[in-house]
């Protein structure tokens, strides 16, 4: 039996910055075209944000894994905060005039269009979030 | 201050109060609070218009654009969601200018190339 180690990150919004350079190093690494590159930044960063901000809210730890499947990008994020599904929470449309006069969704909207498919898997305790970009990964 | 965002701010001249304030770095749930407490400074001394050139911003998130918004309802507090002529932004780099768009922001916020643009638009 083999056991991974993963990535860590404190839950921390100091640690944004980093979590964004490891998500370009990785996926570049991985073969990641770079025109896909800055979408998954977002994606990443804002998913994280709400673990810190609506999971945590204070101290806690995130695990991040990205990984090439068949030519698809995976992304999955593991934490241990109360159970919060941003998968089903992101709206599907957003309306300029909502954009104008009532802020609030736009970091699952951009999560939502930067990413082809996103899941939530409760872990009790804790949630699995999975996005996945498909055929970004250079297989050639 | 955040080694993430770097804020540079100068005033233009002539007849009307414009601060112009450059941005590099990082606009995200980490520095956004630094955004809106310099342009709270501003607005507080005196700024009728602000610019906020975002030629040098890396990564521009959604709280960033919240940032953005609550600018927008100081400069215009009898208006707040309006659209707002008292805040332009400057050449955003492409990576900005996508979320703008995808947000829908660049249909109330004007975009302009430079301060030039921007001031004879007023």
């Amino acid at each position: 039996m083999s056991t991974r180690l993963l990535p860590r990150f404190k839950a921390d919004l100091g640690e944004l910055s980093r979590i964004r350079d490891y998500v370009t190093k990785t996926a570049t690494g991985l073969g990641v075209v770079p025109t896909a590159l800055d979408g998954l930044r977002v994606a990443v960063d804002e998913a994280v944000t709400n673990i810190i901000v609506h999971g945590y809210g204070g101290p806690g730890e995130i695990t991040l894994e990205l990984s090439a499947e068949r030519g698809d990008l995976v992304v999955r994020l593991c934490d241990k905060a109360p159970a919060f599904d941003s998968a089903n929470e992101a709206p599907d449309e957003l309306n300029p005039d909502d954009s104008r006069t009532r802020p609030g969704g736009f970091g699952l909207y951009l999560m939502k269009q930067a990413m082809d498919d996103i899941t939530h898997r409760p872990l009790h305790p804790g949630n699995e979030l999975t996005m996945i970009k498909r055929n970004v990964v250079d297989v050639g | 201050m955040s080694e993430d965002l770097q804020i540079g701010i100068s005033r233009e001249q002539g007849d009307k109060q414009i601060t112009v304030m450059r941005l590099s770095g990082s606009l995200d749930a980490n520095t956004q609070s630094e955004l809106e407490t310099k342009a709270k400074e501003a607005i507080d001394g005196g700024a009728e218009y602000l610019f906020l050139d975002m030629s040098g911003v890396e990564y521009l998130g959604s709280a960033g654009m919240r940032a953005i918004h609550a600018i927008t309802n100081q400069l215009s507090p009898d208006d707040p969601g309006m659209r707002s002529d008292r805040l332009k932004v400057l050449n955003p780099s492409p990576a900005a200018g996508k979320v703008f768009k995808t947000l829908g922001f660049d249909s109330f916020i004007d975009i302009h190339d430079n301060v030039d643009e921007a001031v004879a638009a007023l």
